[in-house]
């Protein structure tokens, strides 16, 4: 890494703005030859605007873009590409039914013959051990191998600037370092990289630089290796970050929640089917359910919410066979349950929080008389939600969808949690929120299970789970490992458990396209 | 310079309220160049169409009786629409409804005593209910797509009356014609203002819209409606079931809409004709939706298509213009009121090109 020579991307006050919000605000920093450079920044921040920008997708309103030192304009991906651009979407663009070599070749820009294509395929998954058959259809893979395809078909291109946004949310841990070492691979030849994450321990981990992002405005850039995580959380968030306060010494108390010998057949041609889930859930319990997405964790909620129905006594609350009951017949009996899909599941995004209000809280709390609605006491809750757990609207009147995701997180715990359920069922609590209202949920989840529930948390991210939960077990093509104490729990046993068959790339094909 | 459609942060109310008004203003509009174009009096047909029904007092009283049953019929679509639960085949539920009245009025005949019109009356609703359960069923238990069903089911009860009044209940005295006797006066509707032909179904309208505006917007039945229309997976985890929710759509639609064919059987027809189905059934969709699938919203859309009705009426006569002209109004009505409501959660911004400066 010289100095002297030029940087391959500068960027200079780059500035974007939207109707209503400033996306970009005047964003200078640069990325030197074989360097890995985070983007650092909460969700909204403006990660995925400015990054947009250098892969050609937006047009910046004002600043330029160097590229090797030269003012460039990119028109458009195709033009980043042309230029040695690369960039791995978060969401993969993938046709399931086609074989791993049939999808890189529909996304190249220039044609080239299947075979010599097959050939340099095979060269770039070798050298940067990429393992992968090229023929495999792309329905029988894990997250992780299709972002393997993913990885290759910008390889392909011999970038000079790869950008990753946040690759590491949908892999195990060993898939992380697998990952992790290709990109030291790529960088050690030359190659720069872009790495946008909210995870601080990979950053430090991974990256030489850090760019952090707050509200738009470049915060600060510094060297992860220098910082612990908290004083970069803090940069991120632009305040002090509160500890999680957690009672050492917990007790539990009665089982609460009994799943026993939970089957059930794969709701749609894209569900999960679960194969004999048994656990229990103590009073005071929290009880981590870790995997990566698309092994049954909706269909574990669904069935424990009441969503799904189940055999009568596969799932019972306390001693209560609860498997055929209704949503609201098992909310009368203390369970309730918070769903990962905010908009449109949990809340309704055109209704007020008032009328949202009403979805679940309207037997416990009492807002129904004789079949009509009290919505004085609905609007009462919900202020009440609104000011125990600092949900930034503007009043009981506001419609859900107007929320931000945090925000709309935390009306949704709070009209739940307020109901004081005997049991509560989470999915991806945090998932997409910004770090002051995660830890505001997180202690939330806490404070309830000391109050004595028993609680489940579903969630693809370990490190939530590791520091929030008791127990832990571990879903991977809908079975339930058995439940392990955190503190006895190995990362690297989560993490083979997490891969199950599905790291594996022996394993049958179970899923026809 | 180009135009955008950008979506709006949360669905414009004044667009909601003014879509409508704008429906009626263009048909008006498009109608007059129409039907100008091809050669007929545009402007005065769309005056006889639209405004001779109200200056015309002698007029109103049509107006009342024509607008009862599409309002009825348009507050359960409204209801049902709702929850999305497409139930195209009021005007069969219709017509069953009309057929159960009539046969209690056939069996009573000659009979007196003031029960005799409430029976018609749960006779035509529990028909149109009967009727539109078809549908419910095949939904629920099967997954058939019950626009396909109610639609068909239509076809099938025009045939059922065509089948009793030429065989079992056919008029003795009726020298051949396929009709059934006239009813007695006890199963006759009552006319409420004397002198006039509007009878009792027009205050019943009119009640029957408030306390379903009522219910929709105060009750758990109504909460669950709108909330199964909006967010269905949010229904469902809120302990709302589809499929109950499916039956009691298609109950009460099923059911007003019987309740509206009782109301003509007794009231303006008094016999059942094979020209008993009048397509209310098929217009009172024009006139959910133009009500903005409010019960309140109804009452008005339903007196605008009854004045299109009668309008189109008058327009045969002075100005010649054909039947079917009516319906042309008010398919128009129905493409505008549609197409305009993207503007409720979009907005047309003008876009200067090679730029991204925002115009106002």
């Amino acid at each position: 890494m010289d100095a002297s020579m030029p940087h391959r991307l500068e960027l200079i006050g780059i500035t974007k703005q939207f109707p209503g919000v400033l996306a970009n605000d005047n964003i200078s920093f640069s990325v030197r030859p074989g360097e890995i450079h985070a983007l650092l920044g909460e969700n909204g921040a403006g990660k995925s605007t400015l990054v947009k920008m250098i892969y050609g997708i937006m047009q910046p309103d004002a600043g330029e873009i160097r590229w090797n030192g030269e003012r460039v304009t990119i028109a458009n991906p195709k033009a980043a590409r042309a230029l040695g651009i690369g960039m791995v979407f978060q969401h993969f663009s993938l046709f399931e039914a086609l074989t791993v070599l049939e999808n890189i070749a529909l996304g190249m820009d220039a044609k080239i013959p299947a075979r010599e294509l097959e050939g340099r395929i095979r060269e770039v998954m070798t050298r940067y051990g990429l393992l992968l058959d090229p023929h495999r259809t792309v329905a029988t893979l894990s997250v992780g191998e299709r972002q393997r395809i993913e990885i290759v078909r910008a390889l392909l291109l011999d970038p000079k600037l790869l950008i990753m946004d946040e690759p590491t949310s949908v892999l195990t841990p060993q898939e992380v370092e697998q990952l992790f070492d290709v990109l030291r691979k790529l960088a050690a030849q030359g190659c720069s990289i872009l790495y946008i994450s909210h995870k601080l321990h990979e950053i430090k981990a991974l990256c030489d630089t850090a760019t952090i992002l707050r509200g738009g405005k470049l915060v600060d850039t510094c060297d992860p290796r220098q910082e612990t995580s908290r004083s970069m959380a803090e940069k991120m968030i632009g305040g002090g970050l509160k500890d999680l306060v957690k009672a050492r010494d917990r007790v539990f108390g009665e089982p609460r929640l009994h799943v026993n010998g939970l089957s059930m057949p794969a709701p749609d041609h894209f569900g999960t089917a679960l194969k004999n889930v048994c656990f229990t859930v103590r009073a005071g319990e929290i009880f981590g359910i870790a995997g990566v997405a698309g092994n049954g964790q909706n269909e574990l909620l669904l069935a424990m919410d009441g969503e799904l129905p189940t055999d009568p006594s596969a799932i019972k609350l306390g001693d209560l066979p609860a498997g055929a009951m209704s949503p609201s017949a098992r909310r009368r009996h203390g369970l309730s349950s918070v769903p990962e899909e905010r908009n449109g599941h949990g809340a309704v995004g055109v209704f007020s929080l008032s009328d949202n209000s009403v979805l679940t809280a309207r037997e416990r709390p009492g807002m129904v008389n004789m079949g009509f609605i009290n919505f004085g006491a609905a609007k009462t809750y919900t202020r009440k939600v609104i000011a125990d757990f600092s949900v930034k609207a503007l009043g009981a009147g506001s419609t859900a969808g107007s929320l931000s995701g945090g925000n709309l997180q935390k009306y949704i715990m709070g009209r739940e949690i307020l109901q004081r359920p005997s049991v509560l069922v989470v999915s991806q609590p945090t998932w997409g929120v910004d770090a002051g209202a995660a830890a505001a949920i997180h202690q939330a989840i806490l404070d309830l299970a000391e109050a004595g529930s028993a609680i489940v948390v579903i969630s693809q991210d370990l490190d939530e789970l590791l520091s929030l939960s008791d127990t832990l077990a571990v879903i991977n093509g809908g079975q339930l490992s058995p439940k392990m104490q955190v503190g006895d729990a190995s990362i690297e046993e989560i993490g083979l458990l997490m891969g199950g068959v599905h790291g594996n790339t022996e394993a049958p094909d179970a899923i026809p396209a | 310079m180009q135009f955008r459609l950008e979506k709006r942060q949360e669905p414009s109310k004044f667009m909601a309220y003014a879509t409508p008004v704008a429906a009626v203003a263009l048909t008006m509009i498009i109608g007059a160049i129409i039907f100008s174009l091809i050669g007929y009096d545009g402007v005065g047909a769309v005056r006889e169409i639209f405004l001779t029904p109200l200056t015309n007092s002698y007029k109103w009283q049509d107006l009342g009786v024509k607008a009862a049953p599409l309002i009825i019929i348009g507050v359960g679509l409204s209801i049902a629409y709702r929850a999305n639960v497409w139930n195209i085949g009021a005007e069969g539920q219709y017509i069953v409804g009309g057929l159960c009245a009539t046969g209690i009025a056939l069996l009573t005949w000659g009979m007196t005593g003031w029960w005799i019109l409430p029976l018609m009356m749960l006779a035509g609703m529990a028909g149109g209910m009967a009727y539109a359960s078809i549908p419910a069923l095949l939904r629920t238990k099967l997954k058939v797509n019950e626009i396909l069903t109610s639609l068909m089911l239509t076809y099938a009860s025009v045939q059922l009356i065509y089948f009793l009044i030429r065989g079992p209940w056919k008029d003795p005295m009726g020298i051949g014609f396929p009709q059934t006797r006239l009813f007695s006066e006890a199963a006759r509707l009552p006319t409420i203002i004397p002198g006039t032909i509007v009878h009792l179904g027009v205050p019943i309208a009119v009640l029957v819209a408030i306390i379903a505006w009522f219910i929709m917007s105060k009750s758990v039945f109504g909460y669950r409606m709108r909330v199964v229309g909006a967010a269905p997976h949010a229904a469902r985890y809120g302990g709302f079931s589809e499929n109950k929710t499916i039956w009691l759509a298609m109950l009460v639609s099923g059911g007003l809409a019987g309740l509206a064919g009782m109301l003509e059987i007794a009231g303006p027809f008094q016999r059942m004709v094979p020209g008993f189905p009048t397509n209310y059934g098929f217009t009172a969709i024009i006139v959910a939706f133009l009500g903005r699938l409010n019960p309140l919203g109804v009452i008005v859309a339903g007196v605008v298509l009854a004045i299109t009705f009668v309008g189109g009426e008058v327009a045969q006569t002075t100005i010649g213009l054909p039947n079917a002209a009516t319906g042309i109004f008010q398919a128009m009505m129905l493409f505008f009121l549609l197409a305009g409501d993207i503007l409720i959660k979009y907005r047309v911004r003008r876009v200067m090109p090679q730029t991204s400066t925002e115009v106002a």
